[in-house]
């Protein structure tokens, strides 16, 4: 908000970046959470300031006790936690009270009255035996509100939150998807109008479209009800585009604090500089993205001195024996910090977004032949001959189960996953599916590498055939093409079979690629391939059973199970999306490593443009835009990101956060619905017509093709790549623009 | 509505095969009803000539006919409620069992809810004070208890409140002599006579029963939506009953299901303890006497209450969790 | 257990390698085997207080039988000692005697081979055609599951103790496995039907995916990624059916439906019943003591189930047996007991 450009600024607008806090609503003091008899802090020495009406958003790794500080400010630490210190809140009237000194009933009240919070899992967070308009009953009557008032607020929350009221008071939480679920429990925590929200991590289990989505409205909600936003994340990205001020908390302490412009343009400690460069983005030239070697500390083994002294680049003897003080930084309104050698940090570790988009267009347009993009085209024409996976006209369609009876009664509800689409795969190739959940990136994935049997179409390997080689019709076993074409999960949790140990999970790929190998040639192959993964020891690792290791250990092991396979090609869905921020790049950057040198195609399917772009443009490879069990854009990562064609590209885009200042203000989103149309009743001619904002009568009418673009690589499915076509003359649909900025014709 | 109309359609089918599975243990099982019932006659020395006769007389079957006419003639019979006629006592079955059944009804309904919300109180309070001292003490008495079988308790009470101490009655659903009527005297004869047998059964149950709910409940205890509910400042009691016992309940409605088929089982041996006058008691009489027609008789309409009691609280399942009504799960 | 140190892999084979040499030994796979399946195990169960007191009391039974099998004890019979003679009166007779002479531990020493096969025969029975069909409904789905779903769904539609009353008549049973098994003749279908649910989600788990994606065969997939992970719940369900065996049998013996040589607990307990022992005080240790035979023998069961659990949870087992500890935080869900 600091920089916008718009007129109607809100009140902390403009001012926030330069004044110190004056107008305090929370006043942390001294605040400590222990457990085991004040052994094991999970939260240490916090003191912070909250401004009244100020968004401030606090970052951190998982279980760094950004969720305890969340919980602290309710005085609602977990039992048996201790919460100790001081909690000063100052109500409107000018009052002062400290919320760890009031006695239950005050409390009682106090919460969802002054201060309220939304929690990550909104489907946890409702009973799921009861209707969502009865929990705002309750709590209205709990509060001794008047309730037809109270239900006519929600009702108009929830309007605000693009839902229908009254359908959605009248529905139970599992009848809602995940993203009006998270919408209704924001109107559920704010029904009795509180002053002070804090939301952790409300948007993490959301596609990035949503969760950018919901931002933007609680930007509005925020302004338009005068609240105080606390917005806890791991997305540090995601936060920077609604907060006045930030705060980075590491290892159980707040590491930084300041205003937003501050913290990410010019920081003054090395986590957050490193957690900034680490974070895939659009802008940033790809070789400045780095990973933070290892991983944040648990509560039992803080390390002495400074906690971030075993990862810090910069870290000396002082650093490992001195706790340095969290002290104002010179010159930032309120910026202050928790490190030994601010002005080093700032020298020595340089951000990498600070290069500006434009360097990085010129280069894109000045040489347009050595791109990397042109690497790509020219693999794709060599080894054309046979592709290593082709899809034609490939059709996925469920419906849904049904009994006998209703085989009489009722029409099957079909839900078409994926709905013809084809696609070529070549040797070595990388290809990233991206879209919004519900889209069939996921099962469009799965039938490439033959998990998913098609209802229509078909899919071949190296000119076979895949289902036929299940059957037995081709010259060619099945079992080469199983072996062939790998997987990799999305939840590292689930990934291993819990009840193996690692060499076990491990073995299992050598039985097929190597039947008669001896115990220690078996292990010294996962030995050494353990290695090559980074995780040594290696014989250590071994003998483990999954729950021993972390989230980013687990889908390293995930990856070398599928490598010892040989694979052609590698399907990794949503891959890195549960590992921490700070260990994505890392993990991605191995599996491109190991593609070039295993020789194999990788398939990324991924919600977020961001991370689609460092995979795609690393590996040389395409993306493919997916909406609703369509293919609607595909090209190269470049031309997708600066000249997307397909309005659905330019939402995703919009979607992406951003960490270059001068562009990071969210404007209004560029589409009409938040909500994805249902895929079991797809809309009718272009699918995208009931949210693309430049949608006319025509787009209602008539599908459009995927077509070659003439003056760019891939290929789009919009008509207003036809110059000639009727779109140009028919009439805007409701609430479509007649054409608006960035969306020229082309 | 759907998963109401499917669990109707379904209890027909259910009767159908339970009378068919029935007519082939009757019919086919070598050594079963039918050839017992042939040979005893035989050796009551009625003549060969007259056996099937008797036969057709008692049980609704001829036996000369083919298979299939057999097997048309007793499903017809089954559905005219014509179950034969009883040796033993010489009267028709349907007549027997229509006096025995609601009393097994009873007593299995009443120690079953009795059984339920006994273990699920204790089982909450246990979840509510997990590690306490009564939950430790609660924990160790349902794992014995679960080591005693319900007859075992009946045979206790049986020796000390009826036979030592002469405080309960050791037969019969009523005193002899009392009419069925409205009136308190005759309740007051019922609940004496049932008080044992029903609080034997609830026992039986109450041990597994706690410690689920305790694991249910622990469960729920920890989950986000319990916690989002206290802190919107919910009062304890609405918490207690519309989130975790509600909640935690649940997922032990499929067991009682299935619950429900043993206890109805159990009540052979419960009623034959106790001498009550239930479907379960005739049927141990009917073994006893050789009395086949009473005996098949029994075991179909045990089945049939069965069959009936599951759909019944299928039925409630349905209305208190929103889920099931809407997909197709069946927690089995 | 094995301590290697980092990065020294030994040869030269590496990830990559084509060369293939010598087959794994056989002691080699003795003493994996050891250590996985009989050692860790041990260490875990001993640990848990509930199933150490259990497994001592099923080793008093276990040395019951054998005193039996080795012929140690004399034999029941009529008149060979004082009538209801008091227990532990007379250590001739540790448990008293019958109103017609017998010698109450001679008769529940004799009969308990017997009641153990009968036990074990029922348990086994009903987990294992319990998980066969629930593994194979839950796991190929489709037409297979419709079939299988009806007929478990029928069979649990009908109650038990009747119907094996039934069967006793036709089959007449003597011999303890015969009887194990019809005890339990129906008790499969609704542990089947659980198993089955439990099946389909682990079926839908990504780490089966990634076996199948491996082109690992069905069975091996059932093997080693399925069973593992229900193991906890069968075993507790195996306990649950085995101590319904003892009751069924038990209670059925009682009442006097169940065809029967000799004695055993329940038709010890059935002549208690009937010929006086309800009258009066002096014959109260002849009902109490195959009671407590029985109730000792399904309160052993129990106990070791409720730490059995925990035998198959990877935490507890890395913990005890002194591995690394773990990353994640410790989850203890208890309660896997099912209810009947
Ligand atoms: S104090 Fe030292 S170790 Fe800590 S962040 Fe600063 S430079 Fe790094
Ligand atoms: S065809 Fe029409 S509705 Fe579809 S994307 Fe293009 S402009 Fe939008």
């Amino acid at each position: 908000m600091a920089t916008n450009t718009d007129t109607n600024t809100s009140p902390t607008d403009d001012t926030a970046s330069k004044r110190v806090v004056d107008d305090p609503i929370l006043e942390i003091e001294d605040t400590n959470v222990t457990y085991s008899e004040g052994d094991t802090y999970v939260l240490e020495d916090v003191n912070v300031t909250i401004d009244r009406h100020e968004v401030l958003g606090i970052v951190g790794e998982s279980g760094s006790g950004k969720s305890m500080f969340a919980s602290a400010l309710l005085d609602a630490v977990p039992d048996p936690g201790l919460l100790t210190g001081k909690i000063h809140y100052n109500r409107k009237d000018g009052s002062t009270v400290d919320i760890l000194q009031m006695s239950d009933e005050e409390l009682r009240q106090f919460r969802w009255e002054e201060i309220s919070m939304v929690f990550q899992g909104a489907m946890s967070s409702f009973n799921p035996t009861m209707k969502v308009g009865s929990h705002f009953k309750e709590t209205l009557r709990t509060h001794d509100k008047n309730v037809s008032e109270g239900m006519e607020f929600a009702r108009e929350l929830l309007e605000n939150l693009y839902l229908e009221p009254e359908r959605v008071l009248d529905s139970y939480p599992h009848e809602l998807s995940g993203g009006m679920q998270q919408r209704a429990l924001i109107a559920l925590s704010m029904v009795l109008d509180p002053e002070v929200l804090v939301m952790d991590e409300p948007t993490a289990a959301l596609d990035l479209l949503m969760q950018r989505s919901i931002l933007q409205l609680l930007d509005n909600l925020q302004s338009e009800y005068d609240l105080t936003i606390i917005f806890i994340t791991h997305d540090l990205p995601l936060v920077a585009s609604l907060a006045d001020r930030m705060a980075i908390i590491y290892a159980f302490q707040f590491a930084e604090i300041g205003p937003r412009d501050e913290i990410i343009g010019n920081s003054a400690h090395p986590y957050t500089r490193e957690l900034l460069n680490s974070t895939p983005n659009l802008d940033a030239p790809l070789e400045d993205m780095q990973p933070i070697e290892g991983e944040g500390p648990a509560p039992v083994n803080v390390p002495s001195g400074c906690r971030y002294h075993p990862r810090c680049q910069l870290a000396t003897e002082k650093c490992r024996t001195d706790d340095p003080p969290f002290s104002p930084v010179d010159g930032g309104g309120g910026h202050r910090s928790a490190c030994h050698y601010r002005e080093e940090a700032r020298e020595e570790i340089p951000l990498n977004f600070g290069k500006t988009a434009e360097d990085f267009d010129q280069q894109l347009v000045s040489d347009p032949t050595d791109g990397p993009n042109a690497g790509s085209t020219a693999t794709l024409e060599t080894t054309s001959d046979t592709p290593l996976l082709s899809l034609d006209d490939v059709e996925v369609h469920f419906g849904e189960e049904q009994s006998l009876i209703e085989r009489f009664t009722q029409d099957p509800t079909v839900v078409r996953a994926v709905d013809g689409i084809s696609l070529d795969i070549e040797e070595q190739d990388l290809v990233c599916l991206l879209g919004e959940s519900g889209c069939g990136k996921t099962t469009l994935g799965k039938t490439m590498i033959g998990l998913q049997k098609p209802t229509g179409g078909s899919i071949e390997y190296r000119g076979h055939d895949i289902w036929e080689a299940k059957a037995g019709n081709t010259d060619i076993p099945y079992k080469e093409v199983r072996s062939a074409l790998q997987i990799i999960h999305q939840d590292p949790g689930s990934a291993l079979n819990p009840n193996r140990r690692i060499a076990d999970i491990l073995t299992e790929p050598l039985r097929h690629t190597h039947p008669n190998i001896g115990r220690a040639e078996r292990r010294d192959r996962m030995h050494s391939l353990l290695e090559r993964v980074g995780m040594t020891p290696a014989g250590d690792f071994l003998e483990r059973y999954p729950h021993q290791l972390s989230g980013g250990e687990k889908q390293r092991v995930a990856l070398a199970r599928a490598l010892l396979m040989d694979p052609d090609a590698i399907l990794a869905d949503e891959a890195i999306s549960a590992v921490d921020v700070s260990l994505r790049i890392g993990i991605m950057d191995l599996m491109l490593e190991l593609q070039a040198e295993f020789d194999t195609s990788f398939l990324f399917i991924s919600h977020d443009l961001s991370n689609a772009r460092y995979f795609a443009e690393h590996g040389d490879g395409r993306i493919a835009v997916m909406y609703l069990g369509e293919i609607v854009e595909i090209g190269s990562a470049e031309r997708l990101i600066h000249d997307p064609r397909h309005p659905y590209t330019e939402v995703l885009r919009w979607a992406t956060p951003n960490l270059d200042l001068d562009a990071m203000d969210a404007e209004d989103p560029p589409i009409r619905e938040i909500d994805v149309p249902d895929p079991v009743d797809p809309p009718s001619g272009c699918r995208f017509h009931t949210r693309c904002p430049v949608a006319r009568e025509a787009c209602r009418e008539e599908q459009p093709k995927l077509a070659e673009l003439d003056d760019g690589d891939g290929a789009a499915a919009c008509f207003r790549e036809d110059p000639n076509h009727a779109y140009w003359n028919s009439e805007p649909l409701d609430g479509a623009a007649e054409n608006p900025e960035g969306l020229e014709q082309h | 509505m759907n998963y109401y109309l499917r669990r109707t359609v379904r209890i027909p089918l259910t009767i159908l095969a339970v009378a068919t599975f029935t007519f082939g243990l009757i019919r086919l099982l070598p050594g079963g009803p039918f050839t017992q019932l042939r040979i005893q006659l035989i050796r009551q020395g009625v003549p060969a000539e007259q056996v099937n006769a008797r036969i057709e007389a008692l049980q609704n079957i001829r036996p000369d006919a083919p298979l299939w006419q057999q097997y048309l003639d007793y499903l017809i019979g089954v559905a005219q409620l014509d179950l034969g006629r009883s040796i033993s006592l010489n009267a028709p079955v349907i007549e027997i069992l229509a006096r025995a059944l609601p009393w097994t009804v009873f007593l299995v309904v009443t120690s079953t809810v009795l059984m339920f919300v006994i273990g699920v109180l204790i089982g909450a309070i246990q979840a509510y004070k997990e590690g306490s001292r009564f939950d430790k003490v609660a924990s160790g008495s349902s794992i014995f208890l679960m080591a005693v079988p319900y007859y075992i308790f009946a045979v206790l009470f049986l020796f000390f409140l009826s036979f030592q101490l002469n405080l309960f009655p050791t037969g019969n659903a009523v005193e002899r002599g009392i009419e069925a009527s409205l009136s308190a005297e005759y309740f007051l004869s019922v609940l004496h006579h049932a008080a044992l047998p029903i609080i034997a059964f609830t026992i039986g149950g109450v041990g597994s029963t706690a410690l689920n709910m305790r694991g249910n409940g622990i469960q729920v205890l920890g989950e986000e939506y319990v916690e989002v509910a206290r802190l919107r400042g919910l009062p304890d009691s609405r918490i207690a009953t519309k989130y975790v016992a509600k909640n935690a309940i649940l997922p032990m409605y499929t067991g009682l299901l299935l619950l429900i088929g043993f206890r109805l089982g159990g009540t052979v041996v419960l009623e034959q303890i106790f001498s009550y006058p239930g479907l379960g008691y005739y049927l141990i009489s009917a073994v006893n006497a050789n009395d086949y027609p009473l005996m098949m008789g029994c075991f179909l309409v045990i089945t049939v209450t069965l069959v009936i009691a599951v759909y019944i609280a299928d039925l409630t399942y349905g209305l208190i969790d929103p889920r099931i009504s809407a997909g197709d799960s069946d927690g089995y | 257990m094995v301590t290697e140190t980092d990065s020294s892999s030994p040869d030269d084979i590496d990830w990559r390698s084509e060369t293939s040499s010598a087959e794994m030994s056989q002691r080699d796979r003795l003493a994996e085997f050891y250590e996985q399946s009989i050692y860790e195990p041990a260490v875990v169960a001993w640990s848990d207080v509930r199933t150490r007191l259990g497994i001592v009391i099923l080793s008093v039974y276990l040395l019951m039988a054998l005193v039996e099998v080795l012929g140690l004890w004399r034999n029941p019979a009529p008149n060979q000692a004082p009538r209801l003679l008091a227990p532990f009166v007379n250590m001739q007779y540790p448990l008293g005697t019958t109103q017609s002479g017998v010698d109450l531990f001679a008769l529940i020493v004799d009969s308990t081979p017997f009641i153990l096969l009968m036990v074990l025969a029922g348990g086994v029975w009903a987990t294992s055609v319990a998980i066969v069909v629930g593994t194979i409904s839950g796991y190929k789905g489709g037409t297979v599951d419709t079939v299988i779903t009806s007929i478990s769904d029928f069979f649990m539609a009908i109650p038990g103790l009747p119907l094996i009353i039934i069967l006793a008549i036709a089959l007449s049973p003597e011999n303890p496995i015969l009887l194990g098994v019809i005890l339990t003749i129906n008790y499969w279908a609704g542990l089947g039907r659980s198993i089955r649910s439990q099946v389909l989600s682990i079926r839908e788990a990504s780490y089966v995916e990634a076996s199948r994606t491996m082109g690992t065969s069905t069975h091996r997939i059932i093997l080693k990624d399925v069973l593992p992970n229900i193991m906890p719940y069968v075993m507790v369900n195996f306990v649950l059916a085995a101590r319904y065996t003892i009751f069924a049998s038990v209670g059925l013996y009682f009442i006097g439906v169940l065809p029967y040589t000799g004695q055993n607990w329940g038709v010890t307990l059935n002549n208690a019943y009937n010929q006086g022992g309800l009258f009066t005080l002096e014959a109260l240790h002849w009902l109490l003591v195959p009671i407590v035979a029985i109730v000792g023998l399904a309160f052993g069961l129990i106990l070791v189930s409720q730490g059995m659990d925990r035998i198959f949870n990877p935490r507890v087992r890395t913990r005890l047996t002194g591995k690394s500890e773990s990353v994640e935080e410790e989850s203890d869900n208890e309660n896997t007991s099912a209810w009947v």
